[in-house]
């Protein structure tokens, strides 16, 4: 195997796959890229075997051949090239010893035999569909942050992305809960995802989609069967196993009958919550909402650091109510609402609490109180 | 099949296999008789293991010769008449000890009543028994087994060795003495004189001194007090500071109503009441007395009598905790002594090793001190624990010390802080006035009578952390609701104990229901706990609260939430502090319950007794 490639070129493909890789495995060879380079192409493949990054990248092969070689060291080694700098991989055959050439320096790397490297994205995708971009970064950015992180209910540790019907109209929609809030956005069903298995996408997934849609691309292809689920984003493919369980019947925690409204500029409640919060110096502190005729007095009690209240004009008009929540989660949806103002649908201070942009019924947000 | 009415000797080994299973509980039996007949010195002489020979001798009332016949009946005592059963004020009362013992060994007793000018004696040789004859002797009764279970030979073999079956027999003794200071024991166990335990006055001093001769010498430095009454209970005894511990539970006793008993009840209430100020996998040393009316337990529960039931054994376990944790709290910032002690024994040996130059005879004195210092320490089981604490030292503290005292010429010295509101008074105060900073990390203080060294950090931590629990234990429990309660599978057992223990569990934040049979649903968690592992928290719970019947599990975790918080929010080594700031530590320890060890049980300082550091240089 040998070949000539940009310097760039390298690093972005490595930047693309690279971070798929733990630092730290007991199975020496998850630590490795694949290169395999083949009819003026060079394809890097990296994998923690849950999912795999691939990229192609166009190269100049003089002889074609395959190779594994430690994905962060070979990824540190490119950055540090000087931009522009051509670069010539050699894979030494008697010694198994890929030589790296670019300029002055020369790098010799350990290698492992391509032949084991472990296949997770084989097998065969029952329904796809394009998503532009655009969406498919609101269906994560939105929901993203209610992930659990807690792995006894390893079921909620992904964004469940599943087909809904809202008035007759067929959605996509995704949904993620930690059991203390939820947060559910959707959109119409793009073509050809009509009948799809509902699926649990493991939330490191979820991570690396987001930043491989950042870097590149305007339209995804996406690939689903019941096990595995596919990104197709510009030349780079993210193949994921999926979280085999069963999403809890989220539906029935979104409350119906809410019908105490209150209705907040977005930007002052959002301002307001992080200036009173900043009391609540460690985890589990609440913010408690104070809400009478269009009025609302945020206040946070913190008897270690001190305490903070601040009133904002709101519109309410229902029966006065007090009703308090976790700083940090207040914080966490009160980020992701866009509009101009955001509504509150309340029911009494210990039932879960609906929160959504008005004007903007594809996205809500559902939020246990805290009892103080 | 022939169905047969066993002879009453037969009837008499198989009841001697419950109450005599070796010399120990033959001691045990003869001991309690001999305190029950209100004997003030009691005497215990033991060859060959106790098989050839137990001997026990008191000074007590002694039996008439018409007694002295009807003793060796089964079912025959002094100590019960058929209306009392529930109301049982004596050590015996089951009338089995006597000929149980008769019928697996030679017995002999022989007795005088006190005012009497008789003696009688009686011999039982396996089971027959001889008429009752005169014979000369003291006041009191002496009794005398010999070739215990020649009649049974299958229990010969199940014994262990002399020395073995020798500790055993001291070890009962002890555990009666402990709980009868006023009377004097001799234990001679083969050719030595074992243990030989003088009258103590019968008030709180004598029943120490005497629990110091039993559990060790570092005991009788780091006990203290321990006293309550709740609904009828009396709660009084010895517990030790948390930074005497050792590494098993052999060291905590408890008496009922004068009997030693072992009960888990113990276990549990002594780890609730000691909770964060031990470290994990260590035991405190403590002796505890509980008296209560004779009905509220049962004590024929077991042929020995080592274990007991109580009427309401919620009251007792509550007593234990609230009155060794008020002593605890009352301890405020004391160490254990044993800390300072250690300390000297280290910097003496590393004296004795280093200074060469110094004469013979002035080493000879260092050593010697050294070594004195170290019988002191305890030659009884006990001190190990000291042991424990001398090697952490040897490791760690050694270097620590040594280095500091070469660095005082060069930079490690903060100012001195003479200045800082050094009133006459502060010089009284337990830690004294602050003077230095060593290696930032020790702060080195003056007493009226000894030097005081404080590990800034641990010191620190423990006060955050005091405060933070205050606050925990003031403010109600902030309560995350949960959007999806969570099921928890339990054992049935399990989830019905937890199910009792609901509104405990409120209180704390952790808001719990019944969800069918074996298994509970989650609805509200505590705020502090964050995502954290709910599901495993329960199954915590509900195992502690099967296993000990009480559970703690969640206040560790949120008092191990609240101390990693005080870890990351206290001074920590390294950091230069102020005269003032120094000050203002110590006199907050003083101030601070449980000040005196770090929240993982670490001593938060060591003084060093004035006293031994003259000693140190030979000065005394």
């Amino acid at each position: 195997m040998r070949l000539n490639i940009e310097r760039g070129e390298l690093l972005r493909a490595l930047g693309h796959v690279t971070s798929v890789v733990e630092r730290r495995t007991t199975i020496p060879i998850l630590s490795n890229v694949l290169l395999r380079a083949k009819d003026g192409e060079l394809s890097f493949k990296a994998t923690d075997l849950e999912r795999d990054v691939v990229e192609s990248v166009k190269a100049d092969v003089s002889s074609p051949g395959a190779v594994t070689v430690p994905a962060h060291i070979l990824h540190d080694i490119v950055r540090k090239l000087r931009d522009g700098a051509e670069v010539e991989i050699k894979l030494n055959g008697e010694k198994e010893r890929l030589t790296l050439t670019a300029g002055q320096a020369q790098f010799e790397l350990q290698t492992l035999a391509p032949d084991d490297f472990p296949d997770v994205s084989a097998g065969e995708l029952t329904h796809s569909f394009d998503i532009t971009a655009a969406d498919l970064k609101r269906l994560i950015e939105k929901t993203r942050f209610a992930i659990s992180t807690e792995e006894t209910r390893y079921y909620l540790n992904g964004i469940y992305l599943h087909t809904n019907k809202r008035d007759g109209v067929e959605m996509l929609r995704a949904v993620a809960t930690d059991g203390h809030r939820l947060a559910q956005v959707e959109l119409p069903l793009p073509n050809g995802a009509s009948g799809m298995p509902g699926v649990i996408v493991p939330r490191k997934t979820v991570h690396e989609l987001h930043r491989l849609i950042e870097s590149s691309g305007d339209s995804v292809r996406v690939g689903v069967s019941q096990s595995k689920i596919r990104f197709e984003i510009g030349t780079v493919t993210l193949t994921s196993k999926l979280i085999d369980g069963t999403f809890p019947d989220y539906e029935r925690v979104i409350p119906q009958g809410n019908d105490k409204v209150l209705t907040v500029s977005n930007a002052q409640f959002m301002s307001a919550v992080d200036r009173v919060s900043t009391i609540a110096s460690e985890r589990g502190r609440a913010v408690k909402l104070k809400i009478g005729s269009d009025k609302l007095v945020l206040s946070v009690n913190n008897p270690d650091g001190g305490s903070a209240t601040e009133e904002i004009d709101v519109d309410y008009t229902n029966k006065p109510l007090e009703i308090g929540f976790n700083a940090r989660y207040l914080l966490d949806i009160a980020g992701q609402l866009e509009g101009e103002e955001a509504s509150f649908m309340l029911a009494d201070p210990a039932s879960p609490t609906m929160v959504r942009d008005v004007g903007d019924e594809t996205a809500l947000y559902v939020l246990m109180p805290m009892r103080v | 099949m022939v169905i047969r009415q066993l002879s009453a000797e037969t009837v008499n080994r198989i009841a001697a296999g419950e109450v005599i299973e070796r010399p120990a509980s033959v001691v045990k039996e003869l001991v309690e008789n001999a305190i029950d007949a209100g004997a003030t010195a009691i005497e215990v002489v033991t060859s060959g293991g106790g098989l050839s020979l137990i001997r026990v001798t008191d000074n007590g009332e002694g039996m008439a010769a018409a007694d002295l016949a009807l003793a060796v009946e089964r079912h025959a005592t002094s100590k019960l008449d058929d209306e009392n059963l529930f109301d049982i004020r004596t050590l015996g009362f089951r009338g089995e000890a006597l000929p149980s013992i008769g019928s697996v060994a030679h017995l002999e007793i022989a007795s005088r009543q006190a005012g009497s000018r008789d003696g009688f004696r009686i011999v039982v040789d396996r089971g027959r028994k001889s008429a009752v004859a005169p014979s000369a002797g003291n006041t009191g009764t002496r009794v005398e087994v010999r070739d215990l279970f020649s009649a049974t030979p299958a229990r010969l073999k199940f014994l262990k060795s002399e020395r073995a079956e020798n500790m055993a027999v001291s070890e009962v003794v002890r555990r009666i003495a402990m709980a009868n200071p006023a009377i004097a024991f001799t234990v001679t166990t083969g050719e030595r004189a074992g243990l030989k335990l003088p009258a103590a006055a019968d008030t709180a001093d004598g029943l120490l001194s005497r629990l110091g001769r039993i559990m060790g010498r570092e005991f009788l430095d780091d006990a203290l007090a321990i006293s309550g009454e709740r609904e009828g209970i009396r709660l009084q005894g010895f517990a030790g500071l948390p930074t005497l511990h050792r590494p098993d539970q052999t060291q905590q006793y408890l008496f009922v109503n004068g009997r030693v008993v072992k009960d888990r009840l113990l276990v549990g209430a002594v780890r609730a009441a000691y909770g964060d100020l031990i470290p994990k996998g260590r035991f405190p040393l403590l002796a505890l007395f509980v008296s209560l009316d004779p009905r509220d337990v049962d004590v024929n529960v077991h042929p020995a009598k080592s274990e007991v039931r109580f009427r309401d054994t919620a009251a007792v376990r509550s007593l234990i905790i609230g009155g060794v944790r008020a002593s605890l709290e009352a301890a405020g910032h004391r160490a254990s002594a044993q800390g300072g002690m250690a300390t000297m024994d280290v910097l003496a040996r590393a004296a004795a090793a280093t200074a060469t130059a110094v004469a013979d005879d002035a080493r000879a004195v260092v050593a010697g001190d050294a070594h004195a210092m170290h019988r002191a320490g305890g030659d009884r089981a006990g001190s190990r624990s000291a042991s424990g604490m001398r090697l952490q030292l040897d490791s760690g503290f050694a270097e620590a010390m040594q280095a500091p005292f070469s660095a005082v010429d060069r930079s490690g010295l903060a100012a001195p802080t003479d200045a800082a509101g050094s009133g006459e008074d502060v010089w009284d105060r337990p830690l004294g006035v602050a003077r230095a900073q060593l290696h930032e990390t020790y702060i080195v203080a003056q007493t009226r009578d000894s030097v005081v060294i404080v590990d800034q950090h641990a010191a620190h931590e423990r006060l955050v952390y005091e405060r933070m629990k205050t606050m925990l234990a003031a403010g109600h429990v902030e309560r995350q609701g949960l959007l999806i309660p969570l099921v928890v599978d339990l054992s049935e057992a399990e989830a019905d104990a937890l199910g009792e223990r609901v509104a405990e569990f409120a209180e704390l934040g952790l808001a719990i229901e019944p969800f069918g049979a074996g298994a509970v649903v989650v609805r509200e968690v505590p705020a502090l706990l964050g995502k954290g592992d709910v599901a495993g928290l329960v199954k915590d719970l509900a195992a502690e609260i099967v296993s000990e019947g009480a559970g703690f599990a969640l206040k560790e975790r949120l008092e191990a939430v609240a101390s990693r918080m005080a870890c990351h929010g206290s001074v920590r080594a390294g950091r230069r502090l102020t005269g003032e700031e120094m000050n203002a530590l110590l006199r907050e320890m003083e101030a601070t319950p449980y000040s005196g060890q770090c929240n993982h049980g670490r001593p938060t300082y060591v003084e060093l007794k004035l006293s031994d550091i003259e000693r140190l240089f030979g000065r005394r």
